[in-house]
């Protein structure tokens, strides 16, 4: 369908105004909430994430897109829940002890709540002990830890120790992102998973709970 | 003073390939005490200062603990220090950024070096330190980069984000950013320091390079120039990530030593930087200081030294190295340098 076709355009040139018309024109011409949500937003923000990775769109861009995508997200939303969405699972999400960066997290939570994920997001400097106690309140499927800083990253292992030592690990997975990261470091220091991006982080999360689409 | 640091600044052979690691947070812990204790005491500073000289041996030293933030504190924007042994670096979040709730640059004040925030502080360990080492090792004083000021100012997601809606008013931050900046530096200038100046918030894997040309490069060189016109002869720019498609405008700043981080293309560096007389710090993974046994890093040292073809111009660092780092992983380095110098195959 074109006009989907033209609202993921939209999103990817991060156009604010024309997503939030369009996401409003599609619903009026009855158009499903949750394929406009899958066929128009989050192919729109595949498609950036695939341009960040080659280096061909950058920060700026993809903080437009990821606005654009939250305004239009804001109009879904109502609709989603009346259709009778259900949540594919809930995400609790941090900042790591002793960093404050949160433009990457702050990404990863609107994609995965496009992704039809519920997010907790704890926010920055967030101490393990403050993990274990949100993982036993909020019960999530997921835990995605964020780090910016080659001197915070250590705090990921941390995190995911006293995880363990709570005995809590059994019942969570755990993801981590940022700068300094990758594999290597989440094979290392025990975590279940590592992504990239803000969108490689929705297919890491949804491989991790057996979520084909 | 004609060190091996200053020899490869000017691109003429030093006896070995001088070491500069990222040390900033930890070098509280030397002294036994956490980022934040250090870096809001000079006593404890200069202290941890002479012992980083003592146990790393580096070939420069670089005044600043928390690098980013001194300037936006005096400006106004609020730190988050940490207390009771957590040795966590202290940030500014972005609620503690001065501009989150208003775009109006004209409200901003400039800071006055010897009173406003942790400005004098800073100034007063590196007046400390040039009395006590000023004829052994150059010292820098760290000073933020315009885009790196304007991101705490604003706080980084508004800023990135005005660049593409409002660039106008980008600008005028920057320029604002410089003026602080210049007004910093010269006051480490006249304490008898140097300046290293840090931008790692413009770097290319977060700002597009034809933004930094258009936005960044013109302030930055001005404040190049401006360090030179007061007597600095060397001005470090230190941009991190992979800067390999922002070469061209990075060695049009004027800074003679520039940044060839661990993701950047060693091999372009050498190849533009050598054609232009220019010296680059080429720098060591820190995720390995914390990975690896100090027999690793060594080989990793040498393959390091054996790409850079024994250019005159070549400094070997480290990113940011984390507060706890063992002594022995940072040794290896200087151990690897030596060892390479000895070689019979160096220099060929």
């Amino acid at each position: 369908m074109k006009e989907l076709q033209d609202l993921a355009l939209y999103l990817e040139q991060g156009q604010a105004q024309k997503v939030i018309a369009l996401t409003e024109q599609l619903l009026a011409a009855s158009i499903s909430p949750q394929r406009i949500l899958n066929d128009g937003l989050i192919a729109g923000m595949a498609a950036v994430g695939e341009k960040m990775r080659n280096g061909d769109m950058y920060l700026p861009e993809v903080l437009q897109s990821a606005g654009a995508m939250q305004a239009s997200l804001k109009i879904l939303k109502p609709h989603l829940a009346r259709e009778g969405a259900q949540s594919r699972g809930r995400v609790l999400m941090g900042t790591v002890k002793g960093d404050m960066h949160d433009i990457g997290k702050n990404l990863v939570g609107i994609m995965l709540q496009g992704a039809g994920f519920e997010i907790v997001d704890l926010g920055v400097n967030i101490p393990p002990e403050k993990f274990v106690e949100a993982i036993k309140t909020h019960q999530p499927s997921i835990v995605a830890l964020s780090a910016m800083l080659t001197t915070t990253m250590l705090n990921m292992k941390s995190t995911i120790d006293s995880v363990h030592l709570a005995g809590l690990s059994s019942n969570v997975k755990i993801i981590i992102g940022g700068a300094p990261v990758n594999q290597g470091y989440a094979d290392q220091i025990g975590a279940d998973g590592y992504a990239r991006d803000a969108v490689l982080a929705v297919d890491k999360v949804k491989q991790l709970l057996g979520i084909s689409a | 003073m004609n060190t091996r640091y200053e020899q490869a600044l000017n691109c003429q052979q030093p006896d070995r390939v001088p070491f500069l690691p990222a040390i900033y947070e930890h070098k509280a812990w030397f002294v036994g005490k956490t980022p934040s204790d250090v870096c809001r005491d000079p006593k404890l500073l200069t202290a941890a200062l002479l012992a980083e000289y003592e146990r790393v041996k580096p070939d420069a030293l670089t005044i600043g603990v928390d690098i980013y933030n001194v300037e936006a504190e005096a400006v106004g924007c609020k730190v988050t220090y940490y207390e009771e042994g957590n040795n966590s670096v202290p940030s500014i979040g972005h609620e503690g950024a001065i501009l989150q709730g208003s775009d109006d640059v004209t409200s901003l004040r400039l800071p006055d070096p010897r009173m406003d925030g942790r400005m004098p502080l800073l100034i007063e360990a590196a007046k400390a330190m040039v009395k006590i080492l000023g004829k052994e090792i150059p010292l820098r004083g760290a000073v933020s980069g315009p885009f790196s000021l304007a991101a705490h100012l604003a706080g980084p997601q508004k800023l990135f984000l005005l660049t593409m809606m409002q660039p106008g008013i980008v600008k005028e931050l920057l320029g604002f950013a410089a003026e602080v900046i210049k007004l910093y530096g010269n006051a480490f200038i006249e304490a008898g320091c140097g300046v290293v100046m840090f931008d790692s918030f413009a770097s290319s894997d977060l700002l597009p390079p034809e933004m930094y040309r258009e936005l960044v490069l013109p302030p930055t060189r001005g404040i190049v120039d401006h360090f030179h016109q007061k007597g600095a002869r060397n001005i470090p720019l230190i941009i991190g990530g992979n800067t390999t498609s922002l070469l061209e405008a990075y060695l049009g700043t004027g800074a003679n030593n520039i940044l060839c981080d661990v993701k950047a293309d060693p091999q372009e560096f050498l190849k533009r930087c050598s054609a232009m007389k220019k010296a680059f710090r080429r720098n060591l993974d820190s995720a390995l200081f914390l990975e690896s046994s100090p027999a690793d890093i060594k080989n990793r040292v040498m393959r390091s030294l054996e790409e850079s073809n024994s250019y005159p111009g070549y400094i070997l660092g480290t990113g940011v190295l984390a507060y706890g780092t063992p002594l022995t992983h940072i040794a290896a380095v200087r151990e690897a340098i030596d060892e390479y110098e000895r070689a019979p195959a160096a220099g060929q």
